[in-house]
């Protein structure tokens, strides 16, 4: 592969290009094993290789990509990434800045799997599935009952025009069960460890034995169950507790976005939007409370954001994001870190496979534990409801206006957990909910969560990322139930 | 060879791989794809890609297997055969997976445009630069934002009952976003639009538009209520594209969750509404088959608002004694496991003007577009999301001042059962890949509800 790195820079090395970059994923392999209701729903495997290629003019980028390997393919690809650069250039105002970074020279990383999930014998993974999803079905209500695996790994070479380059194998597992009861007009969903197809990890198959589904799924049934008939969330201003992994797409949707600055600066405007941030707020908007404390840190250990070195080369590191409630960083790339001023890029690129080029993509970001347990969170609590499991979400265009659902909502009552609710709904502000914030869940309570279906950029591309967050109160938040 | 006949070749020698006993259909999918992307009035995200990608599903005593590769050598296609084998042998027997089908016909013949297909990049650029000037002509100091996305697929399926078909497609599909980010609020505009032929996009005309829909004044708050609403085509389009996954994807009536069930052959919206899915239609972004080799053609999906039966591929077809219509998705995708869904949605057009639109809603809002789109209740067809990119009052008969955005959160039936007229003019919407498309007019509607509002 070394080879084919040095094939590909030399082909884009042409008149007029300054820099090139050029990714060899030799090997990107994708398992998804899913079972409904006792069959098989999915059981597929793909197997892929390409390269991808970018270059910079001194006006634009460039970039292209085939799904192939022979040097032909290849030099033909660096001669098709060349072009796009001068045909965009040919139309932009200005020239392209980017901060320029030493690279490494023959890095090498690879994620710490104990067991190779592509290696476990499918006989083994399917009777972990089947278990898990036979035992959702706890009552004829519920009519659907589903549990799914999924691994990724990447082999990928990296070389750039300055002489850097990398190596890395990067795996990621992840599992999850949903069961679904059906009543005459109400369909409930309960899914466990979370939504969106469960939890996940940079790790291997024996990350998915410690989630033991088939020891959680007749709960999971139950519930479902239960919330066909539990009470729909009324409505009010309340006290909110929120679960760790709610909390976890809180963290995703209206800090890690609103922080890319790439949004910030009008980048992404055309499709995901920008953000309600601007250059100058860093270090002085106040994002919320004194207990909110985010961090991006791409070398947490089993995080899906984390790795050795960005698609731009650039050492994976960790960044303050909000300090004791005050924003202090942000996510950036080469370009935008240039534009910003910062003395280096916040190695924060990623691209989904060799088929995209690299955008500035959420890492692990971690909302920090604090100091209360969760008796502690109810304790402070007369009135109020805890929601947990995202079930929908929504927020405008600079990531201020929210709405979530949750699968389950519980009322809390004089500090402690009482009836379910059903349809539980929250919405608000972004600064002002995180502002709201009295009460952070200490280490009892965090947990590192996977989300694998981050969207972004055109053409669109799915970033796995990571989020650590704990429980943690609100005070004083809009709270509803869908009918 | 012809690429047609190469393709065929190759998916010949996948199912020479496999053993007798073997029931299989593979596919080959070569996609060429361009964008050019640009933010701050600049091209600053170039992409091209070529891919080659071989999908096969095995079944052996009624178990399946699925692997995808790209490896399109004698050895890769072994491996493939091989995997797609290994998942097979293991899997839980599915008993009511129906055998394959072979040919019953010739494919809808689709045009195909090869001045798509010959899209340079520098003719990529050229729109990308037409959509940016577009804009500037009437805004010129606006901040300009979107994408043109330009490609072609070959698509060729074949499987052990003989079948063996072969199809070409080609589309377009561009967006601009024109802000006055300097404003306080920021005010913006957006236009969007596809086709099937790359000349006939008109991005200069799409910057324009765009352009045209930023507000000259300043937004106002206005209090969320429900509200008689105008929904230009992109606002519709997300209604009808929702519509589709919930209420017409056999697998929600089979798995109980789909907001149609038991509502087939039942008045679920207004007479005016007429739905319609036809990958055939130049109306949409044709394709002659589905990703399981059947044919494209018209299937109802809304007759004068009663509800017809959801769209179905070869498993759900089988599982609901039907034959399938067409929407069979690459199984290996996510997008296979949630189900079949509408690819090619045309709504039949109104006799309304723009004016007689903005009258028949008197007093109420125009919208042009929503952004982040989520399911809130699937059963219920409820979804959320913002409006954006120029939201207007209308006053006594007549578009008067911008309002800051809404957040919506309100039933697609509902708003469908409320629809009063509809625009004479369709638009063709479509995804960047040429996977999907709607095709819609602008819509009045009686009651829409909007639940909070956001700072912009």
């Amino acid at each position: 592969m070394d080879d084919l790195v040095r094939l590909g820079l030399a082909a884009a090395q042409t008149a007029g290009i300054q820099y090139a970059d050029i990714r060899v994923s030799a090997r990107q392999r994708y398992e998804h094993l899913a079972v409904r209701n006792g069959e098989a729903s999915a059981l597929t495997r793909s197997d892929r290789a390409g390269v991808g290629i970018r270059v910079r003019s001194a006006g634009a980028w460039g970039f292209a990509a085939v799904s192939s390997l022979e040097p032909a393919r290849v030099r033909e690809c660096a001669r098709l990434a060349v072009r796009t650069a001068l045909a965009a250039a040919r139309y932009n105002r200005g020239p392209l800045e980017v901060l320029e970074t030493r690279t490494p020279r023959k890095g090498r990383y690879a994620s710490k799997v104990r067991r190779d999930p592509f290696e476990i014998p499918l006989e083994e993974k399917l009777e972990y599935l089947l278990a898990a999803e036979q035992a959702l079905h706890v009552d004829p209500a519920v009519k659907n009952g589903h549990a799914s695996f999924h691994a990724w790994s990447e082999e990928k070479w990296f070389g750039d025009s300055t002489g850097g380059s990398f190596r890395s194998e990067i795996t990621h597992v992840g599992a999850g069960m949903d069961a679904t009861a059906v009543a005459t007009g109400e369909v409930q969903r309960r899914s466990a460890p979370t939504s969106f197809g469960g939890d996940y990890r940079q790790a291997g198959w024996e990350f998915i034995q410690a989630l033991d589904l088939p020891g959680q799924s007749s709960t999971v049934g139950k519930e479902a169950v239960a919330l066909l008939s539990a009470k729909v969330c009324p409505k009010g201003p309340t006290t909110l507790v929120l679960a760790t992994d709610q909390l976890a797409l809180q963290v995703h949707e209206s800090v890690g976005h609103a922080t890319e600055l790439d949004r910030i600066y009008a980048m992404e405007a055309g499709f995901a939007g920008t953000s309600f941030l601007a250059p100058g707020d860093i270090g002085s908007l106040r994002y919320g409370s004194e207990g909110m404390n985010i961090v991006a840190d791409a070398t947490e250990p089993g995080g899906l954001g984390t790795f050795g070195w960005d698609d731009e080369g650039i050492a994976a590191r960790a960044t303050p994001i909000v300090d004791h409630g005050t924003l202090v960083g942000v996510l950036s790339s080469r370009e935008t870190a240039r534009k910003l001023g910062l003395p280096e890029s916040g190695g924060t690129s990623r691209a989904e496979g060799y088929y995209r080029a690299p955008l500035i993509r959420m890492t692990n970001i971690d909302l920090l534990p604090g100091d209360h347990s969760m008796d502690e969170l109810l304790d402070g609590v007369g009135e109020g409801v805890f929601m947990a499991t995202n079930r929908s979400w929504s927020i405008d265009d600079k990531r201020l206006n929210f709405q979530f659902g949750t699968e389950v909502g519980r009322r809390i009552h004089r500090g402690e957990l009482g009836e379910l609710y059903r349809n539980p709904i929250y919405s608000g502000n972004t600064p002002e909910f995180w502002g709201s914030m009295d009460a952070v869940g200490d280490g009892s309570t965090w947990h590192l969560w996977g989300v694998p279906n981050c969207g972004k950029g055109q053409p669109q591309q799915v970033a796995r990322v990571g989020h650590g967050a704990p429980a943690a109160r609100f005070r004083n938040v809009a709270v509803r139930g869908g009918q | 060879m012809s690429e047609r006949s190469e393709a065929l070749a190759t998916l010949e020698r996948v199912l020479d791989l496999l053993p007798a006993n073997a029931a299989a259909d593979v596919r080959l999918m070569r996609d060429r794809t361009g964008t050019m992307r640009f933010a701050n009035g600049q091209i600053h995200q170039p992409h091209l890609e070529r891919s080659s990608i071989v999908s096969l599903r095995v079944v052996l005593e009624a178990k399946i297997g699925i692997a995808t590769a790209g490896d399109l050598t004698p050895a890769g296609l072994r491996r493939l055969a091989a995997s797609a084998q290994k998942l097979a042998r293991v899997a839980p027997a599915d008993p009511k997976f129906p055998a394959f089908e072979s040919d019953d016909g010739p494919l809808p013949k689709i045009r195909f445009s090869r001045a798509t297909a010959e899209m340079t990049p520098e003719g990529l650029a050229r729109l990308a630069a037409g959509a940016l000037d577009g804009a500037r002509e009437v805004l010129p100091d606006a901040r300009i934002s979107g994408a043109v996305h330009v490609g072609t697929e070959q698509l060729a399926v074949a499987n052990t009952s003989g079948r063996a078909r072969y199809a070409e497609r080609a589309f377009s599909q561009g967006s601009v976003l024109a802000e006055l980010p300097q404003r306080d609020p920021p005010v913006s505009g957006w236009a969007e639009g596809a086709h099937w032929d790359a000349r006939r996009l008109d991005p200069a005309a799409l910057g324009r538009r765009a352009a045209e829909t930023v507000a000259r004044s300043a937004p106002a708050s206005l209090k969320p209520a429900a509200y008689r609403v105008l929904l230009q085509p992109a606002a519709f389009a997300e209604l009808i594209g929702f519509l589709g996954f919930l209420g017409f994807n056999a697998r929600g009536d089979e798995e109980g969750w789909g907001a149609l069930r038991g509502k087939r052959g039942r008045k679920v919206a207004a007479p005016a509404v007429r739905l319609t899915d036809d990958g055939t239609s130049e109306d949409g972004i044709p394709q002659a088959m589905d990703y399981e080799g059947h044919a494209k053609r018209r299937h109802p999906l809304l007759v004068r608002g009663v509800a017809g039966a959801p769209v179905t591929d070869l498993r759900s077809a089988a599982r609901a004694g039907t034959v399938p219509t067409g929407h069979g998705t690459p199984p290996e995708s996510p997008y296979g496991d949630w189900g079949p869904t509408p690819t090619q949605q045309l709504l039949e057009p109104g006799s309304a003007s723009f004016d007689d639109l903005v009258k028949r809603v008197k007093n109420g809002l125009l919208v042009t577009r929503f952004h982040y789109v989520r399911v809130v209740h699937a059963g219920k067809s409820t979804i959320t999301g913002m409006t954006r990119d120029g939201t207007y009052r209308i006053e006594n008969g007549a578009v008067t001042t911008p309002v800051k955005n809404l957040r919506f959160t309100e039933s697609v039936l509902g708003a469908l059962a409320s629809v009063e007229a509809l625009g004479r003019e369709r638009y063709r919407l479509g995804d960047e890949g040429g996977y999907a498309s709607i095709t819609v007019p602008a819509a009045a509607i009686g009651r829409f509800r909007f639940n909070s509002a956001t700072a912009f």
